[in-house]
């Protein structure tokens, strides 16, 4: 049956129609074609479209805005499955500080609703607001302010997805508290689409604080910041995110983020202040939103992007690792202080690309730590170049896998 | 819920393990670690819901994970099931022995083995008290977040299995936020180190996330990472009296509106108010208030007493009649004990107390809480209600005697009743207390037959014969006539 049969006329994309970016973007990332791009409007079309897949022996890749699918190579006939279609708040319950949204609603979108109620997701991970709610929960990804916030895990509240097979569960629920069965949301976020399609999901909102506070402290170079970083995570109080930047030709930053009452973040900037013996710059008003945001999305563009992690105390080993092969390749440096890691960003030459990360995984590894390579140039083959997992995760999440989507239509 | 009594005598309701084990089992973990005597067993006989009891077969307190795994793989090799017991302090019967099932239990494996203070990360033994792990951390001006009412009893290893909550959790988050690692002891006694969310490497599921509240049906946490937090510098701690449930329930929605953030928030009802002021517990709450308020605001010393303020303001505006703050440490605890002895005075009025666990949305608190003592009246019982205001956890205490068959059974009926009224205003049968026996006929509540299902495969995955904690969380399959 072809799959014109299967799923509407408006859930058959085209290449350069509505959305094409996206599916640009996809094409380019997944190294060839797609047989198909398909953006179902309903559950009903997600299911049918699996359902499609599996009996023709069809790969699915479920794309938000396709921040995280170089990974993806794909062998055979295969299918994008855009979530753009499915967007929209269904439930937002401000006095419940939750909300539930299709999963291909932007974060940005739903910033500006909940900040009608001075409310929030904090969450800010690289470019968040042009990405979609179920590709951030997808992607696993937090940004800095998990510090200070948590988790983006902790914060899904409940999910409806679809199996690899067809079938729909609800996961979770609304309420911030539930322990009625095992915790299937955990594996979910962070699974990249391979477990199954979000088609919605309700997470938990924050109140906006009253003063977001931005501390700055300028250097020639990282390794001049390192002592007040390392301060930063050793303090009597918990900033809302600490980051370390550093770039080969703008000097480095190292930003401190305070929420809550004015009262309050004064004195916990005194109490940095004295604990780290600097004294903080405060970026106010479109400096403070600059800095962040440049800070945030540095790298968003780099051709090679990759995270090292190790122990917060071993984060001047860590850049020292990081920093090591890199000479001449005008790398993007950010280091997310309290969590002990380094996202690196580069677009020059690739040439070398290989060698270098396999130097800099054998640098974190001997520390302690992992690499992820998040994005590499087509030809290269991230999950080989990262960290191995152990064979243990590896069978149990393989386990996992399969319970999910038993005819591996998932790529 | 159902009482499980017997007119047998005890050896006759204990199916001893073949002698050839226990001698198997003593060599592992040494002579007196492992229990038989049907009178040393009786001690094992249910956990902190008494309603059920079934008295296990063995009881064996390996020290090690390295105990634990031989003391697995003698029990499954042989066939015999196996039951995690951390200080029998739950209140879902997760802990209760199955009929041919061997006990497990982590209480000698109580070490903290690492406090790694630079990293604020912390490496444990299952067996360690949960309150033990913040006095130890203390002095590095640290502490460990999750803290359940039964915190000076129930061990970490418990609080993994039941992603374990508390009054500070509306801040702070439960269990699963801060565990950041687990050794793990998987059928056959297979030895697993788990690690996943934040900071794993390419494409880990998270199976940390996944183990932690999987009440003892995957494994058995032997080692458990967490992760700690820096202590908060200061603490305002409000106790707003109110003259009915709806006010009360009116300035939570409205302390929460206003941006505040508390780290705690906690109700009790009038009948709660009674039997606490009736016991030696007595906090000095007013006995005809409707309702008494908890707020608690901890964090820098600098912003608290406008947060106070602030959610004092918010009491008045919804009718509090009063609002005291505690002046010290000493008036702090006074203002708590009301909520913090309330199990402890029913306890008094009552021979039996069935502690209710239920999640729903804040907003729909008071109406809740309007058809609960709807609920109450109709089936002639009494219920007290103490919760988690804050994120709507709710704690419908229903006070009965066992022995009154007929009492028991309109127990059983209204806790159905209010299960369902949960589910149908959008929350769910389970906040904080797991599933366990007790709520597992309610599972289908939320849970459709495939999702059910579901979750019968994710335990499969880890425990593919089934013999880890069975019978409980999942009801069995509902099979076609």
């Amino acid at each position: 049956m072809p799959l014109a049969d299967v799923v509407s006329a408006e859930a058959l994309v085209e290449s350069g129609g509505e959305g094409g970016s996206r599916v640009a973007f996809a094409h380019l990332a997944l190294g060839r074609e797609p047989d198909a791009v398909v953006a179902p409007g309903s559950i009903e079309e997600v299911v049918a479209l699996l359902a499609w897949a599996e009996s023709n022996s069809v790969g699915v890749i479920p794309v938000g805005t396709g921040t995280h699918l170089e990974d993806r190579r794909p062998a055979g006939p295969y299918v994008v499955l855009s979530t753009e279609r499915l967007s929209g708040v269904e439930i937002y319950e401000p006095a419940d500080l939750t909300l539930t949204a299709k999963s291909g609603t932007r974060v940005g979108d739903l910033a500006r609703v909940a900040e009608e109620h001075r409310q929030w997701l904090p969450f800010d991970p690289m470019d968040v607001p042009n990405r979609t709610l179920g590709g951030l929960a997808s992607a696993g990804v937090t940004g800095p302010l998990w510090a200070g916030y948590g988790h983006l895990r902790n914060h899904v509240l409940g999910m409806t997805v679809v199996c690899g097979d067809g079938r729909v569960l609800r996961l979770g629920g609304r309420v911030v508290k539930n322990v009625a069965g095992f915790d299937l949301i955990k594996p979910m976020v962070g699974s990249r689409g391979r477990l199954a399609v979000i088609t919605s999901l309700t997470v938990r909102l924050f109140p906006l604080p009253a003063v977001d506070k931005v501390l700055l402290l300028e250097g020639a170079e990282a390794s001049s910041l390192l002592p007040a970083a390392r301060a930063m995570a050793t303090a009597p109080i918990l900033p809302a995110s600490v980051v370390l930047s550093d770039s080969r030709d703008g000097g480095s930053t190292l930003l401190v983020r305070l929420h809550g009452a004015r009262e309050t973040v004064d004195a916990d900037q005194r109490t940095l202040e004295s604990h780290a013996g600097v004294l903080f710059a405060v970026a106010e008003g479109s400096q403070a939103t600059e800095l962040l945001t440049a800070t945030r999305d540095a790298g968003a563009d780099a051709a090679i992007r990759l995270c090292l992690r190790a122990l917060p105390s071993q984060l001047g080993a860590l850049l020292h690792v990081a920093r090591g092969p890199m000479a001449g390749m005008n790398e993007e440096l950010m280091a997310d202080v309290i969590e002990g890691s380094a996202r690196l960003a580069w677009s020059g030459a690739t040439t070398d690309a290989a060698l270098v990360i396999e130097e800099l995984r054998s640098g974190a590894e001997s520390l302690g730590g992992t690499v992820t390579v998040d994005r590499c140039p087509v030809g290269m083959d991230p999950a080989a170049l990262s960290s191995r997992l152990s064979a243990d995760a590896r069978e149990i999440g393989e386990g996992v896998r399969r319970i999910f989507d038993p005819g591996g239509v998932l790529l | 819920m159902s009482q499980v009594t017997s007119p047998m005598s005890l050896e006759s309701r204990v199916t001893p393990v073949p002698r050839a084990l226990v001698l198997e089992l003593r060599e592992i973990v040494g002579e007196k670690h492992v229990i038989t005597d049907p009178d040393r067993l009786l001690v094992y006989e249910s956990d902190g819901l008494s309603a059920y009891r079934v008295v296990p077969r063995a009881v064996v307190l390996p020290a090690s994970t390295d105990e634990v795994a031989r003391v697995v793989q003698v029990l499954h090799t042989a066939g015999i099931e196996v039951v995690p017991r951390g200080a029998g302090t739950g209140l879902s019967g997760g802990a209760l022995a199955t009929e041919h099932g061997v006990v497990v239990g982590t209480a000698r494996m109580n070490q903290i083995l690492e406090i790694d203070a630079e990293n604020r990360l912390a490496r444990l033994q299952p067996g360690v008290i949960n309150a033990r792990l913040t006095e130890a951390t203390k002095s590095f001006g640290l502490y460990y977040a999750p803290d359940p009412s039964s915190q000076s009893a129930c061990t970490l290893g418990g609080n993994v299995a039941e992603n374990s909550g508390g009054p500070h959790c509306l801040k702070y988050g439960v269990t699963t936020r801060y565990v950041t690692g687990l050794t793990v002891v998987l059928a056959g006694g297979r030895v697993v180190r788990l690690e996943g969310g934040a900071g794993e490497p390419y494409a880990a599921l998270d199976l940390v996330g996944l183990f932690v509240g999987s009440e003892g049906c995957f494994g058995i946490a032997t080692e458990i990472e967490v992760r700690l937090l820096p202590m908060t510098e200061g603490v305002r701690t409000l106790l707003g009296i109110f003259d009915t449930m709806e006010a009360a329930g009116r300035a939570v929605t409205a302390i929460m509106a206003s941006g505040l953030m508390p780290a705690a928030m906690e109700i009790v009802d009038q009948a709660t108010i009674r039997a606490v002021e009736a016991s030696v517990f007595a906090a000095g709450y007013p006995v005809d208030a409707g309702a008494a308020l908890v707020v608690e605001f901890d964090g820098t010393e600098a912003g608290l007493d406008a947060d106070a303020d602030k959610a004092e303001t918010c009491c008045f505006a919804e009718g509090a009649r009063e609002v005291q703050r505690a002046t010290d440490a000493a008036h702090r605890e006074a203002l708590w004990r009301g909520r913090k002895k309330a199990f402890g005075a029913m306890g008094r009025i009552a021979p039996d107390l069935l502690v209710q666990d239920a999640t729903v949305p804040r907003t729909k608190l008071p109406e809740v809480l309007v058809r609960i003592a709807e609920i109450g009246e109709q089936y002639a019982l009494e219920i007290a209600n103490v919760f988690h205001a804050g994120d709507g956890n709710l704690h419908p205490n229903i006070l009965f005697d066992r022995n009154d068959a007929d009492q028991l059974e309109r127990v059983e009926r209204a806790s159905k009743e209010i299960m369902q009224l949960c589910v149908d205003v959008g929350g769910t049968i389970t906040g904080e207390h797991g599933v366990g026996i007790d709520k597992r006929d309610y599972m289908p509540l939320v849970h459709n037959e495939t999702e059910l299902e579901m979750l019968r495969s994710a335990k499969r995955v880890f425990d593919p014969d089934e013999l880890f904690n069975p019978g409980k969380v999942i009801p069995d399959p509902v099979v076609e006539p």
